[in-house]
């Protein structure tokens, strides 16, 4: 199960312009804060392009709890910040009555039943679908089936997000390499603007290798 | 079926033995030859039951009530035949044959109903125990041993635990058993694929919506863990909910961990990278995707987000910038960084590059067509 070309393309242009908007260009960022920047663009560009999904809210509302983001997530999403950052979107719960989880601790820690095999085989489900939940964003909400089916989707785009950061990567390699061979020949102003066309063309190669992908 | 005093089987008792018999003594001894490899079969003097005797009381007994090795598997002929002990062919083709006369004369031969009709006869007495369905009960299997055994025990008065009386009274706890564990029978055979006549439901289920709902919930969470196992590498050959979570775990734990290392790998590579001219390119690259898919404009807003699918550009046309940023890039489209170190200096987060992206997006437009579309989306 592949992510939809339409979704990589979204996906790379939201993140490039992310990267934008972050200031970039500024040299006074350390090596942390950039790759925090990065993360960041990355994570809301996927999540912009995949659309309205229960684990894209989550994400999203996890991302704005830091008053750093906050900015950069209203430039971003716009008139939509406002309502995808309610509090219902991040401290989501699932209600539960106070009586019944009194009544489940005193079992639980009242007599214990042997451990049959079905329950052991439960408790040993129930331990790794709460990991899960911390895993996916939104997962607190949600219940067994709709875990599973955000999961599904949350890993076909984290693979797509993977895919989409090492091609970059290369790009951005490839291009910092002719530069610096372009360098050693011909210095001065020339060389920023073979960089250009150096990241342009590895550009237009990631664009060729995306829309072939798909 | 009349104790015999005799010590020997084979001899005394050739008289009475049908050839049925025979063939389950000779049956008896190739298990306990199999069983016991030091067991000499030809010391046992024409049955197995001498060489039964040969063993120590408690031992015997135990071959008998261990539900394990000597209990002839042979559940069918064409079915589960669960060798446990190597794969003889004439041992295979015994069984076969006993399975058929069981079948002959108990016409439910699955069934543990099929045990009393079967306890009349000896040969299909020795093979209805074996026609049970694997999964029956274990407590159950003693009890279809000592019937099985004691036809032929019955000759060997030393069996005291399997007098004529003891022998007798263990028939009807046998077949109380059997009457008692028949819903257990039909609880597990419903699930096995037996040739029943009749269907009976699921012990206490079937009628309940309850559990009809919680049956179809199972599937639906079935279906999706096995659709999950497909995308996760290295899956498929796992069986288990636990350990397929476990390996989804690890793959989102590593994808998670790849992301944050290729961030770091970025940011490492970035200092130098112009961003600017990227958006030109991109847009002369995906701008037949983008115009065809986002020509919306305002409607692309909540489209977006309402729309499951991969949505269009317009998300990025929704740039609260302020107009003369604008107007002053839409001026200079091509002087980005320029243009960012002149205006950005006070909101460096503020979106000249999103104008500079929105121009490059429409290239075609004219500029202050552009800028009117950009203003009625604010």
């Amino acid at each position: 199960m592949r992510a939809s070309s339409r979704f990589k393309s979204v996906f790379l242009e939201q993140m490039l312009m992310g990267f934008q908007l972050s200031g970039f260009p500024c040299r006074t960022m350390s090596l942390r804060a950039r790759m925090q920047a990065i993360k960041l663009s990355a994570d809301v560009a996927m999540a912009v392009a995949r659309g309205s999904r229960r684990w894209t809210h989550g994400l999203i509302a996890h991302l704005s709890k830091k008053e750093d983001n906050k900015s950069f997530l209203k430039c971003i999403l716009g008139k939509q910040y406002e309502r995808l950052t309610m509090p219902c979107y991040s401290s989501w719960k699932i209600q539960r009555c106070k009586t019944i989880l009194r009544r489940s601790f005193r079992e639980r820690f009242g007599k214990q039943k042997p451990a049959q095999a079905c329950t052991l085989a439960r408790s040993l489900v129930k331990k790794r679908a709460q990991v899960l939940k911390r895993l996916v964003p939104g997962g607190k909400a949600m219940d067994g089936y709709s875990l599973l089916d955000e999961t599904m989707d949350y890993v076909v785009c984290l693979q797509a997000q993977v895919d989409l950061m090492r091609h970059l990567l290369g790009a951005f390699e490839a291009s910092k390499l002719r530069a610096q061979t372009k360098g050693t020949s011909s210095q001065g102003r020339k060389s920023i603007k073979d960089e250009t066309d150096g990241n342009k063309k590895d550009l237009i190669e990631l664009c060729m290798h995306l829309s072939d992908n798909a | 079926m009349e104790p015999r005093g005799s010590s020997g089987v084979g001899s005394g008792n050739s008289g009475t033995y049908t050839p049925e018999i025979a063939e389950s003594l000779r049956f008896e001894e190739e298990i306990q030859s199999l069983i016991d490899p030091s067991f000499d079969a030809s010391s046992a003097a024409g049955g197995s039951f001498t060489a039964l005797l040969g063993l120590p009381a408690n031992q015997a007994v135990e071959l008998l009530h261990h539900p394990g090795p000597g209990e002839p598997p042979a559940s069918a002929a064409t079915d589960t035949l669960r060798l446990p002990f190597g794969c003889s062919s004439t041992f295979v083709e015994r069984a076969a044959r006993f399975s058929v006369f069981a079948t002959d004369d108990s016409p439910a031969s699955s069934s543990g109903g099929g045990l009393s009709p079967g306890l009349k006869a000896e040969p299909p007495d020795s093979d209805s125990p074996p026609t049970l369905p694997a999964p029956a009960g274990k407590p159950r299997r003693p009890s279809k041993r000592k019937e099985c055994e004691k036809s032929k025990v019955s000759r060997r008065p030393r069996w005291g635990f399997l007098s004529r009386k003891a022998v007798a009274k263990k028939s009807k706890s046998a077949e109380e058993n059997t009457s008692a564990a028949k819903p257990a029978a039909e609880e597990n055979t419903s699930g096995d694929k037996l040739p029943y006549v009749h269907v009976r439901a699921r012990r206490g289920q079937a009628t309940d919506s309850h559990s009809l709902a919680e049956r179809a919930r199972r599937e639906k969470i079935n279906a999706r863990m096995k659709l999950l196992q497909e995308l996760v590498p290295g899956c498929s050959k796992i069986t288990g909910t636990a350990l397929v979570l476990d390996e989804i775990i690890n793959h989102v734990q590593s994808l998670q961990r790849q992301v944050e290392f290729l961030s770091m790998k970025l940011a490492a590579v970035n200092p130098r990278i112009d961003f600017s001219g990227l958006d030109h390119i991109l847009s002369a690259e995906c701008g037949p995707l983008a115009v065809a898919s986002g020509c919306g404009g305002g409607a692309s807003d909540p489209a977006m987000w309402a729309s499951d699918t991969a949505a269009s550009t317009g998300g990025i046309r929704r740039m609260p910038a302020p107009p003369q940023i604008w107007h002053l890039d839409v001026v200079h489209p091509q002087q980005s960084s320029t243009v960012w170190e002149n205006n950005g200096v006070a909101h460096p987060h503020f979106l000249l590059s999103p104008a500079t992206s929105l121009v490059g997006y429409d290239p075609a437009s004219s500029v202050p067509l552009n800028s009117n579309r950009l203003k009625t989306e604010l």
